[in-house]
């Protein structure tokens, strides 16, 4: 069965017909080829595949494309000013917060939403705000550090 | 520099997910259900007749189209007991464990896969599981393969010096035992492939999340009965690997799955496929006794080695030769060793094979002897410490033959320890212990110490010491690098990067790393080589290209080669500053203008090639001695102080520190990157992790939810030290690391743990240490 929807992905609006079982994950991936959302476990326990859906971060795995009809959806490519890096991602290679990279777009989604949404946080809430983005490579260590380094670029006013 | 992490953190990657050919198909593998069963029929003439199915490949059909899978390791030839099984990537007469593929179902879709999956008509004939390791040691066990008649795989038994001695000699003997559950690496983007081959050409071209693309090569051309040379492999970006991605028995049936459709196929592993068919490892139990002085040395241990291989680490993966390392590690950083006798079991059972996880089996032994470590200390009444630096090899005695015959490099250990107890700020934890302790709080200190054998070159086996790199310069001055060290998230593109432009004196921005592939000879990354194997032939071929770049300068500019630099990719004369030339001037020099014919005469009748240089490098270490297997030895301390909450079992991490020594460092971030997620990798498995098998073979926990890896919340602040004792048998000094901070992570905390628990009297048996076993085992404590 299709269902008809429309969307605003990373600013560009889509009109598509999906299969009732995809979900947003797959058609993000599959139709309008954004592979920066990663496949992890489908579950909702990973975290690689977040996007922010009408502003929030969610896992893409868990909703279904056509639950999605009307909402804005952004992902790491929307974060790109042309081809210029948005601060948070430059950050993350400063601070060597990139190591296979498969769950860095979640977690920058994630983090992108929490810079832009608490005034000020400590390391703890840091750490329980990305509680929800599995990382096996950096132990998180470097990833808090590129987080509260982009809050630095932030506050100056380097941030889109 | 950073090209790769430009593109990952922008959504460039490119995974294996990400690939997308003309006309590609989709492979999903239909595991069995049960974990012992004879398959009496395969019936998928329902399943065929859906739309966009386009062929299934059952075990029927792999043992005609495919050889066995290959052994990885083999010591049958050289009198050890060591069996390897004939065994298919589907199951063709039963399964041996659940989730073993028994089909591989090739369509349009992989959704239309999955609904074939739902029609395929398989019926078991259930036969007994063993999934117990001391049940299937027992005569009369089931046996996983009916072949043989027990189901013992590896049986061997490892005697260094004279153990009896070492016992006589005692004041004490002490008993100890230690298990460690099963767990892997679980890498975040499971294991995967596209597989296209070419019906007219008979080529095979692959891309694989894999961490060594030349011996899947070697491994997968064996399987499908193919010529090497027809069969080629590129690594995609890999998104984590740990030791997970040195296998490729399922990728054989991608290969055939494309070579039975003339479809380019993709397979992308499930997390639940990857639990239940992904390779496993630790599920070790040791059971010994340590000699000790009255002061604590430390004079020798004997012990009984039991190692829960599965269904087996021979042919489906590549872990049952760990036990080698695993016993002969043992001795770890000290020197009074007198005797170390260990009798070593590798068992099969019927759950997923097992393969190498970081630490690999060198981890098992060094845990182990962590473990006593400990438990000597308490029961002597002399702090961890004191015990190990009484036992320690010195400083001055290195290169340092251990009992077990492996060659120290070199390494200042009492330093490396000295400096972490420092940073935890040891003696200000344990005065806060004291004080807790008066509150009703139960804080611990642990210490661990490890020396990591890194690099491995072994005989009778695919992990020989096996490596190339290649550097040349382009036709318009740029560096293109290629080595056996393939990225797999550790930082290799970096390193290699930042070493090539050292020693040429080019660029950095100028370097390009190529693409890993099974072009280049070499096996890859696991034993913590990269560092060590290919990287020492990278910086041996810079070092000639360099010396053949400066000759080429020298004759272009008219000038001694004695006296010519590089720096950032110019040459000049160290005597007259106006003879300069770039790098780009160079190449445009010896490639056209004037070209081959305007170089030095001896270069010419040489037929030298040009600015290209390909070297190996072989451990000068492992020549000399042929039982030091490793080529470096690094070391490690970490203090970990934990807070028991010993109504709730629940354990908090209040410190943690960590010192090690890399020998000479190549680049400070990557190794700290590395060591900040191997230590968190081993407090997980301290804590949390754990594969739990029923008895009939089941697997409880196959996902992230019941799986319980460390999120954000659960890693520790950590405070890191280095000490950097350069090894005299590589080509800077440096060692490798990858593997270590995951085995002594995972030693202090269990060590910190029991600390923390000492007025209960209670010696941690087993890991992880749940929130349920501590509350067990205060219990126990206190009833009896």
């Amino acid at each position: 069965m299709k269902v008809p929807i429309k969307t605003k992905v990373n600013g560009k609006l889509y009109e598509q017909e999906v299969e009732a079982r995809s979900t947003l994950l797959d058609i993000l991936r599959d139709e309008l080829k954004i592979k920066s959302v990663h496949r992890g476990c489908e579950d909702g326990e990973c975290g690689a595949c977040t996007v922010l859906l009408n502003g929030k971060p969610v896992c893409s795995c868990l909703v279904l494309a056509a639950q999605v009809d009307g909402a804005e959806i952004t992902t790491v490519e929307g974060l790109l000013k042309g081809d210029e890096l948005h601060p948070l991602m430059l950050a993350f290679i400063e601070n060597h917060a990139v190591q296979c990279g498969y769950c860095t777009p979640g977690v920058i989604m994630t983090a992108y939403y929490l810079l832009n949404n608490l005034a000020d946080f400590t390391d703890e809430d840091l750490r329980r705000g990305i509680e929800g983005n599995l990382c096996r490579c950096t132990g998180y260590i470097h990833i808090i550090k590129a987080i509260k380094a982009a809050k630095k670029c932030k506050d100056s006013g380097n941030w889109w | 520099m950073e090209e790769r992490e430009r593109r990952l953190v922008s959504g460039k990657g490119f995974y294996v997910d990400d690939i997308e050919l003309p006309n590609m198909a989709h492979c999903i593998f239909v595991g069995s259900p049960y974990a012992h069963a004879r398959i009496k029929s395969v019936d998928v003439s329902r399943a065929l007749r859906l739309n966009g199915v386009l062929a299934i490949i059952t075990g029927k059909e792999v043992a005609k189209l495919m050889d066995p899978l290959p052994a990885t390791s083999n010591y049958e030839a050289i009198g050890w007991h060591w069996r390897t099984p004939k065994v298919y990537p589907l199951a063709v007469d039963k399964v041996r464990f659940q989730g073993e593929p028994v089909a591989a179902i090739i369509a349009e879709h992989p959704y239309i896969a999955l609904d074939a999956a739902d029609l395929i008509d398989i019926e078991y004939e259930l036969l007994p599981p063993v999934s117990d390791v001391n049940e299937a040691m027992q005569p009369g066990s089931p046996l996983v393969y009916e072949e043989w008649e027990d189901n013992m795989q590896v049986h061997l038994e490892f005697n260094f010096g004279d153990i009896d001695a070492a016992f006589k000699e005692a004041d004490r003997i002490l008993r100890v035992s230690w298990h460690e559950g099963r767990v892997s690496g679980f890498p975040i983007e499971a294991r995967g492939c596209v597989a296209s081959y070419d019906r007219i050409t008979g080529m095979l071209n692959m891309w694989s999340s894999t961490q060594a693309p030349f011996l899947g090569r070697q491994y997968i051309s064996s399987a499908l009965r193919l010529p090497t040379n027809k069969v080629r492999i590129v690594v995609a970006d890999v998104g984590g690997a740990f030791g997970n991605k040195l296998n490729w028995w399922k990728d054989t049936v991608v290969g055939l799955g494309s070579i039975v459709t003339g479809r380019p196929v993709k397979w992308v592993e499930s997390k639940r496929e990857l639990f239940l068919t992904g390779s496993h490892n630790r599920d070790v139990t040791w059971e010994g006794e340590v000699a000790v002085k009255n002061d604590g040395s430390i004079l020798g241990v004997k012990a009984k080695f039991v190692k829960d291989l599965g269904v087996e680490g021979t042919n489906r993966g590549s872990a049952a030769m760990g036990i080698i390392p695993a016993c002969c590690s043992v001795p770890n950083a000290y020197r009074l060793f007198k005797g170390l006798k260990i009798e070593a079991c590798g068992v099969v059972t019927n759950k997923s094979p097992y393969c190498a996880y970081r630490g690999y089996g060198k981890d098992k032994g060094i845990k182990f002897m962590e473990r006593i470590m400990q438990i000597v200390s308490r029961e002597l009444n002399i702090e961890p410490e004191q015990i190990r630096l009484g036992n320690f090899i010195q400083p001055h005695q290195f290169p340092y033959k251990q009992i077990s015959g492996y060659v120290y490099d070199s390494g200042d250990y009492p330093a490396v320890l000295k400096k972490a107890l420092k940073l935890g700020k040891v003696d200000l934890w344990r005065e806060k212990q004291r004080q807790a302790r008066k509150q009703g709080k139960y804080i611990g200190v642990g210490v661990a110490f490890m020396v990591e054998p890194a690099g491995v070159a072994a005989p009778h086996c695919i992990y020989g010491g096996l490596t190339q790199a290649r550097v040349r310069i382009t036709s318009d001055g740029l560096v293109e690098v290629e080595n056996d060290q393939t990225e797999i998230g550790q930082g290799s593109t970096i390193t290699r990067t930042k070493v090539v432009a050292n020693i040429l004196g080019a660029k950095i921005d100028d370097i390009e790393v190529k693409r890993d592939s099974s072009d280049m000879p070499g096996s890859g990354v696991y034993s913590s080589r990269g560092a060590v194997y290919p990287t020492g032939a990278l910086i041996r071929a810079a070092r000639e290209l360099r010396v053949r770049m400066i000759k080429f300068a020298g004759h272009f500019l008219n000038e001694e080669p004695a006296h010519i630099d590089i720096t950032d990719g110019v040459f000049h004369s160290t005597k007259d500053p106006t003879k300069r030339m770039s790098l780009k001037e160079l190449a445009d020099c010896a490639y056209f203008r004037p070209g081959p014919r305007g170089l030095p005469h001896d270069m010419q009748v040489k037929h030298e090639i040009l600015l290209d240089v390909s070297a190996s490098w072989f451990s000068p270490n492992t020549a000399q001695n042929p039982t030091s297997t490793y080529a470096t030895y690094c070391s490690g301390a970490d203090i970990a102080v934990v807070e028991v909450d010993v109504e709730t079992g629940a354990v908090s991490i209040l410190k943690y520190a960590h010192v090690h020594d890399a020998g000479t460092l190549l680049d400070k971030d990557v190794v700290e990157g590395q060591i900040f997620g191997g230590i968190v990798q081993g407090i997980g498995e301290a804590l949390s992790e754990e594969l739990v098998y029923t008895r009939s073979g089941e697997l409880l926990n196959n996902s992230y939810t019941d799986y319980v890896m460390p999120t954000a919340q659960d890693s520790p602040d950590i405070v890191m030290g280095h000490i950097e004792t350069p090894s005299p048998f590589t080509e800077l000094g440096q060692k490798g690391i990858g593997e270590a901070p995951v085995i002594t992570s995972k030693a202090a905390i269990i060590n910190a743990i029991e600390d923390a628990l000492s007025p209960f009297n209670i010696r941690v048996p087993e890991s992880p240490a749940t929130r349920e076993r501590i509350r067990r085992w205060i219990l126990e404590s206190q009833e009896g």
